[in-house]
């Protein structure tokens, strides 16, 4: 268990400077979750810090220890590969065994270690066989268990449920979520699915082009997102963005749409001129009143707890709403929305988030 | 389709199979006739009508070739010097390949290019200077000297560079979070993910080797320094005008070869195709 | 992946040198030293005077060579091509059956690649003989005089072709088994559903998908079959070397027989460069066909 902290880091590939000044500190048994597109530079991170990829320029503080130059084995990380990479010629327990061996770990020490972990995962009737006798989430606990053996600092997971099936993959989360609670150790988790990062995630890094988007707990990245791209990337169905301009209003920033209709905001601006303005579909209410909004609903989707509706503004721009169970909304209505002023945000030019 | 359509296309069909059967036999024929040969008596072998079997059956030429020739020693020349070359070129080969795959060096290019060239140069060519290099390293009727120019086989490592290659990079990266050396990674990851490959180029080597025909020939002068292979054409007293006699030692020859390939069909075939991908 | 770099450069020359030193000492210097040998009139073993290009001027006059030359070239023709083609068909059979009956099958048409040369030569020399020869009972029931096959010019490269392709069909049967098996069963169903022939199917489907397979035959065939020398030399014993010479066949008899190491490298130079040029010819062939399809 230790802190982990990286320092203005930066990489290359060739030419083209993939990573540049990235800082992060994560906390001791902290479970951090790295979370973004493909392409967008999390699992670099990820190998960087396992020493998979090189790190160019910067300071990697592994338990204290200046650690950015030394080879992988050496950093008292392990390793969760989406594929697991379980070695097929290897029994279960010749799997977990290897890396303890390859340090020379007394025969008793890793006999015991391997079987606890064993115990921890639930996997102790499956020692004695190869990976090619296991199910995909049997598979998945051995490679979590070769990593836990090895008593890490951290435990890095590369995508680790990608490979499951959906069922499979929902149970293996709250197990990890348990596993996290159990062994309380460091965990860096790289994702691109957004439900995994906001359930298991201690803390949120969101990348996006190489570069972090926002740090922060689960709500706080949902509540309050610093960029539009966090805005957008985060809930589902994802917020809906109406493009505008803004001016001084009374309480704050009023902001005009594009067919001209006035929303008054709080949020204070300094600058004003064209700004996107962000409404997750839950703080959208549909009004029977002539006031808000007019729409016209062109799908209605029942999910039973909830109703969501797809709505278009007369400008062109689509709305999704979100109404409850019993909405007696029709296709093909003619609604008025009206929008809740405390989660209403505004995007500057620069997608900027500027909340109340 | 109609069913008289369907029938006509059956019965074209059956004919094509009987047709490759009866070939199958006819192919292999000579070498049944070549062991039922040597099981007859030599009076029974020069009979002017054919026996598909013979009247008496007899070991004689057997206990003969086994007892009263060289055949025994040529035996344990032929495994040793197989054997030898089996062994340096798998693992000479695979250390090799595992380098050009997995690790950056110097020259790694070139290397691979020359070894790409190599399968152009005919080895045949070389034997003049083979015999004058094995010949100044007083190797001639040796078993050193049977093995070494025997051990050019680029397409080995071509082989076992293509398998690595196919290697997911994830073992490697695994393999170095768990503190495997380099050497540890070929040796506890690499080579035993790839066993089967070993063994199949193994069992191809040492057949390949056991058929050698050309150098073994020029590389021995004395009697018991010959391979089978060539010691029972070569040793024309030792068998004599005896048709079975020498049929015999050439079962003798073909035998331990003829067994490892029924014994490991698939691997033998599936070398001997990978193997071929990339020879042309 | 962090990497010493020297580190790996050392452990991969630690790697490669057994190869290497192997491979210098067998390939690249018996190479070159075959060169420098071609300009002398040395003997086998021991040195001799420069003599320039004289070993490769005398080549075009010298009587030997040409027989060697243009057996090489008759016996390629003979074995090459017929052994594609026979291979191929048996290939087509094979490849109906199913199960054990494809393996038994497949096994009795390999079993000869994998028999040593001279088991080869003893069964088909006892097989082909002049008086006792079973084949021999085949040329009386037809009606053929009998010949000593092996000791008959006119026969002997003939016979010998045949034996080869005997001999090394199976390893061709084998790759035309793999080309057939990486052709789609959907396109063959979806040919039956169009009401095509089997000839038709075989045309206009089978042998265009087969090519490269039968192109890489060729080329395999092709280089191994100039090589050729364990077959002529086995059953030319007895009978008349001198007409059945090919090419290593002839580097062979001047180098070990007549102690000519000069003259023997420079036959070798030849064959040398002929197959290079076989192969880059081939190599481009390949690649232009391949741009085409």
């Amino acid at each position: 268990m230790a802190d982990i902290s990286l320092q203005n880091i930066s990489k290359s590939f060739g030419a083209v400077e993939v990573i540049s000044g990235l800082s992060l500190d994560v906390h001791s048994g902290e479970f951090v979750v790295f979370l973004g597109p493909s392409g967008s530079g999390k699992s670099t991170v990820l190998r960087m810090i396992a020493g998979l990829e090189s790190i160019d320029s910067g300071t990697l503080l592994i338990d204290g220890k200046v650690s950015q130059d030394l080879a992988p084995g050496q950093r008292n990380v392990a390793m969760v590969f989406q594929n697991y990479a379980l070695y097929p010629h290897m029994t279960v327990r010749e799997n977990m065994a290897f890396g303890l061996k390859n340090i020379r770990l007394a025969p008793d020490e890793i006999k015991r270690r391997v079987e606890e972990a064993a115990h921890v995962l639930e996997i102790s009737a499956l020692l004695d066989r190869k990976p090619a006798q296991l199910s995909g989430g049997q598979r998945q606990r051995v490679a979590i268990g070769r990593a836990i053996v090895k008593e890490p600092a951290a435990l890095l997971f590369d995508e680790p449920l990608s490979n499951l099936d959906a069922a499979l993959r929902v149970r293996t989360r709250v197990e990890l979520a348990e596993l996290h609670q159990r062994m309380k150790s460091t965990m860096i988790y790289v994702t691109h699915d957004q439900t995994e990062a906001m359930t298991l995630g201690d803390r949120i890094v969101i990348l996006n082009n190489c570069k972090i988007e926002q740090i922060g707990t689960p709500l706080e990245v949902y509540n309050t997102p610093a960029t539009k791209f966090v805005a957008s990337f985060i809930g589902s169905p994802a917020m809906n963005f109406l493009s505008g301009t803004t001016s001084q209003g009374k309480t704050g920033a009023n902001f005009v749409t594009s067919d001209g209709l006035t929303l008054e905001t709080n949020i204070a601006l300094s600058n004003f001129g064209a700004f996107e303005l962000g409404i997750r579909p839950e703080a959208i209410r549909i009004s029977d009143t002539a006031d808000g909004l007019p729409a016209h609903v062109r799908v209605v989707e029942r999910l039973g707890d909830r109703t969501l509706v797809y709505a278009v503004l007369p400008d062109g721009t689509q709305i999704v709403a979100q109404d409850s169970g019993r909405s007696g909304v029709q296709t093909g209505d003619k609604v008025h929305l009206t929008f809740d002023p405390s989660q209403v945000v505004l995007f500057d030019a620069e997608g900027k988030a500027h909340h109340s | 389709m109609t069913s008289g359509r369907l029938q006509k296309l059956n019965l074209f069909g059956g004919i094509i199979t009987v047709v490759t059967l009866l070939c199958a036999i006819i192919w292999a024929f000579p070498i049944y006739w070549g062991i039922v040969s040597s099981l007859k008596p030599e009076d029974e072998v020069v009979r002017p009508y054919i026996e598909l079997w013979p009247e008496t059956l007899t070991f004689d030429h057997y206990w003969f070739a086994l007892t009263e020739t060289q055949i025994g020693r040529w035996y344990i020349n032929s495994i040793v010097t197989a054997l030898g070359v089996t062994v340096l070129t798998v693992s000479t080969s695979m250390f090799a390949g595992y380098a050009i795959s997995q690790l950056r060096f110097p020259f790694r290019r070139t290397l691979y290019w020359l070894i790409l060239a190599s399968f152009m140069v005919p080895t045949q060519v070389l034997i003049i200077n083979h015999f004058v290099l094995v010949a100044n390293m007083g190797l001639l009727n040796s078993w050193a000297g049977i093995i070494l120019p025997q051990l050019i086989h680029p397409v080995v490592i071509i082989v076992y560079k293509q398998f690595f290659d196919q290697v997911p990079k994830d073992f490697r990266e695994a393999a170095a979070m768990d503190n495997a050396s380099e050497f540890g990674t070929l040796f506890k990851v690499y080579m035993p993910m790839n066993w089967g490959v070993t063994t199949a180029l193994a069992i191809v080597s040492f057949i390949w080797s056991w058929n050698a025909f050309l150098w073994p020939f020029l590389a021995v002068t004395k009697n018991e320094m010959m391979t089978i292979t060539v010691g029972i054409t070569q040793v024309s007293d030792a068998f004599g005008v005896y048709y079975a006699r020498q049929l015999a030692a050439a079962v003798l020859a073909g035998f331990p070869v003829a067994f490892a390939y029924l014994l490991f069909q698939r691997r033998v075939t599936t070398a001997i195709t990978l193997s071929a991908g990339i020879k042309g | 992946m962090i990497r010493d770099r020297k580190k790996e450069a050392l452990v991969a020359f630690i790697l490669i040198l057994p190869f290497l030193s192997i491979y210098s000492l067998i390939f690249v210097y018996p190479t070159i030293d075959m060169f420098l040998l071609s300009f002398t009139d040395a003997p086998l073993i021991g040195k001799g005077e420069w003599v320039g290009l004289e070993n490769y001027t005398r080549l075009p006059n010298d009587r030997r060579f040409d027989t060697a030359f243009w057996n090489t070239a008759y016996f390629v023709l003979l074995s090459v091509i017929p052994g594609t083609f026979v291979a191929l068909a048996i290939a087509l059979g094979i490849s109906r059956l199913q199960g054990r009956l494809q393996a038994i099958v497949l096994a009795l048409f390999f079993l000869p690649y994998i028999l040593p040369v001279s088991v080869v030569y003893r069964l088909w020399d006892w097989t082909l003989n002049f008086q006792f020869g079973i084949a021999m009972h085949l040329f009386d029931l037809m009606g053929i005089d009998r010949v000593p096959i092996f000791k008959v010019t006119g026969w002997f490269m003939p016979a010998v072709a045949m034996v080869t392709v005997w001999w090394t069909s199976g390893f061709s049967i084998l790759l035309f088994l793999a080309g057939l098996r990486s052709i789609p069963n959907e396109i063959y169903e979806a040919a039956s559903l169009d009401n095509t022939n089997r000839w038709t199917l075989f045309r206009r489907i089978t042998w265009p998908l087969l090519w490269p397979v039968t192109a890489l035959v060729l080329t395999i065939q092709l280089i191994l079959q100039l090589k050729i020398f364990d077959q002529v030399y086995l059953f030319s014993v007895g009978g008349r070397p001198n007409d059945n010479l090919v090419m290593v066949y002839y580097i062979y008899q001047r180098a070990f027989v007549s102690n000519d190491g000069g003259r023997a490298a420079a036959i070798a130079i030849v064959l040398f460069i002929i197959v290079i040029i076989v192969s880059v010819l081939n190599f481009q062939l390949m690649r232009f066909a391949e741009k085409r399809s």
